[in-house]
């Protein structure tokens, strides 16, 4: 950690006669004197506001405890072992995992086959800057519109229904609990896919083109481009990318809330995700708050989520290549 | 164009060939091969599917549910020969205080986005630029916040605040908003203050500016273009916050946009109110678009920066 500031001497600054190297030394005293009143009111905010209620988190986690009103007492590991008995924790728990792994793959397949494309088309820009808007809608907006078009309901369907029942195709309950998951991995591969497009193209973009070039005169098909010259030299972003997905897809709430219920309260458990576990039995409006519950599983959010990134590195880490 | 030898250090498998006997055709008559063909439909349906659901927001917010429903891609009618086009528009933002909502949210965004900014830089310049050993363990600590889910911090946070009476109070929303916002605005100026030349710095320092001085008058106008895309994108988080605002909002004065649209969902489906409804969907989502269509490009390296580097 850095010097004390106060333990620095005072600098010279009313004394023109000092040498260059002494001034020069006590302009750099003096800049680094700058470091904690700059740095100060950030981390203090950050660690007041983020890092003690998250360890505040962890230890209420082992504890049993109501809500407001009601002492946390400590019962060791006894909320882990319900969590895990629990059919709506479970649920949450495969769902998350169904969001991260399933939708995951699914955003970096559709991401790549895009990059694969646009690499060499006209007009990629606008299709990108398209693709990008669905990211800054607001989900619970995005979950609503979904929800919309997605309505089940004889004679008055939604748009997807409408036009399966206009083909000739029979509706679909898309909304329905034992769909809904895999409407929203539609939702999210449809909303993210311009995202990791755009992260994928930038590093595509940094590839020389001559590389394509060899590859076009050895005939490579554009599996082979894909394979041999984007893939490797886009690796690294590809493990960053991955780690920003696991971040993002592990905290998913109101997609999931908006789509799969009625709004007002939480929809049916076969839904739910480990932030809409949280939500619900802390702030959720069904039944009575189990805060020590809700703690529980926000560690395992926090476990989740440091061991796929850890495992991630670990994975997408080999040396570097220089291009 | 240029030689196939180059760039042996990559990983690049090539086969030794012979030159080919046949120049390679012109750009123009490549791309014909039917996987790019494919690939190409795919790519422009996936687009229009797009621009299909844009407009399907933006009409149904002039429909009533029957020609939502029916006539989803018809253009609105009925209200226009009520003489009565933005009568959605109207229920959303008078019966269901998206009015309000509107006021709230826009000072909220603007006060908090300023404040985030205006806390990040020195920060963000204090961990690339003065010099400190521990900077960038410091950095790195910034950084883990990013990977915080809120879900894991706002219970406790939620009880702290309500301690001190800052729950369901704009004042303490706007200090939720600001703390958790540091972390990615932090790391995204330290990126933009590390790419910065050190000679004019030093030019500063030589010409006897105070270093206080150097980071007003050389740094920050320097950093300019960092701290704007800073702006935006908190502006365009805090605009569509939603998690949050349902946990410290309960007061229909108080809300936001996206929280007003969240109450207003539930009651909204019940009684069959979609125009409303999506009238509300299309009063959060349109100012993103319109913010977008001007500022795309520095939305999008802004929020892609962290990835390419």
């Amino acid at each position: 950690m850095a010097a004390s500031p106060q333990t620095s001497r005072p600098a010279p600054v009313t004394s023109p006669e000092a040498d260059v190297t002494s001034a020069a030394g006590a302009h750099l005293v003096r800049k680094k004197r700058l470091f904690w009143p700059f740095l100060l009111p950030a981390i203090g905010l950050y660690v007041l506001f983020m890092v003690v209620p998250t360890v505040a988190t962890v230890v209420l986690g082992f504890t049993s405890w109501q809500g407001a009103g009601d002492t946390p007492e400590f019962n060791g590991v006894g909320n882990f072992t319900e969590l895990f008995a629990s059919d709506a924790f479970l649920y949450s728990f495969l769902n998350t995992l169904l969001y991260i792994f399933v939708a995951g793959v699914g955003t970096f397949l559709l991401a790549f086959l895009f990059t694969m494309v646009l690499r060499e088309m006209r007009g990629g820009k606008l299709v990108r800057a398209i693709l990008f808007f669905p990211n800054i809608v607001a989900p619970v907006a995005l979950g609503m519109f979904f929800s919309i078009i997605m309505i089940y309901r004889p004679n008055r369907q939604g748009l997807v229904n409408y036009l399966l029942e206009s083909i000739g195709v029979d509706a679909v309950k898309f909304l329905a609990p034992e769909n809904v998951t895999w409407v929203v991995i539609g939702c999210l591969i449809w909303a993210s896919a311009g995202f990791y497009i755009t992260i994928l193209m930038a590093a595509v973009d940094r590839i020389p083109p001559y590389l394509y070039e060899d590859a076009d005169i050895a005939g490579a098909t554009p599996w082979q481009k894909f394979r041999n010259v984007t893939l490797p030299l886009t690796w690294d972003v590809i493990g960053v990318a991955g780690v920003l997905w696991t971040i993002g897809a592990i905290k998913i709430f109101e997609l999931v809330f908006v789509l799969a219920g009625p709004g007002t309260y939480s929809p049916p458990i076969e839904s739910w995700t480990l932030g809409l576990y949280v939500f619900d039995r802390s702030f959720g409006t069904a039944g009575s708050p189990e805060y020590g519950m809700a703690c529980a599983a926000a560690v395992m959010m926090i476990a989740l989520v440091s061991v796929l990134v850890v495992a991630l590195r670990r994975l997408m880490r080999r040396e570097t290549i220089q291009f | 164009m240029s030689a196939p030898e180059s760039a042996p250090e990559t990983r690049v498998r090539r086969e030794h060939r012979t030159p080919p006997r046949k120049p390679r055709p012109a750009p123009t008559a490549r791309g014909f091969s039917p996987l790019r063909i494919v690939g190409m439909a795919f790519v422009w349906l996936f687009t229009a599917l797009n621009v299909v659901i844009l407009y399907w927001l933006v009409t149904a917010a002039f429909k009533t549910p029957i020609e939502i429903f029916n006539k989803p891609f018809h253009l609105p009618y009925t209200w226009f020969e009520r003489g009565d086009p933005f009568r959605n528009l109207r229920y959303a933002w008078e019966n269901a205080g998206f009015g309000n909502a509107f006021l709230v949210t826009v000072a909220l965004v603007a006060v908090s986005s300023v404040v985030i900014v205006a806390v990040a830089a020195p920060a963000a310049y204090a961990l690339t630029r003065l010099g400190v050993r521990g900077s960038n363990p410091m950095t790195n600590f910034f950084a883990i916040g990013m990977g915080i889910p809120f879900q894991t911090l706002v219970i406790p946070l939620f009880i702290g605040m309500a301690d001190l009476g800052l729950t369901n109070n704009l004042f303490g929303m706007f200090l939720v908003y600001v703390a958790l916002s540091l972390p990615f605005t932090v790391f995204l100026l330290t990126g933009f203050f590390k790419s910065l030349p050190d000679e004019l710095e030093e030019a500063a320092a030589i010409d006897g500016a105070s270093p206080f001085r150097t980071f007003f008058t050389v740094m920050l106008p320097l950093a300019r273009g960092g701290l704007i895309t800073a702006l935006i994108l908190n502006a365009i988080g805090l605009w569509n916050e939603t998690l949050l605002a349902i946990v410290f909002l309960t007061d229909n004065a108080n809300f936001t946009l996206a929280r007003a649209l969240f109450t207003l969902y539930g009651a909204a489906s019940y009684q069959s109110e979609y125009g409303g409804l999506i009238a509300g969907v299309a009063i959060v989502v349109l100012p993103m678009l319109v913010m977008y269509i001007l500022l795309a490009r520095r939305i999008i390296t802004g929020l892609t920066l962290g990835a390419g580097k």
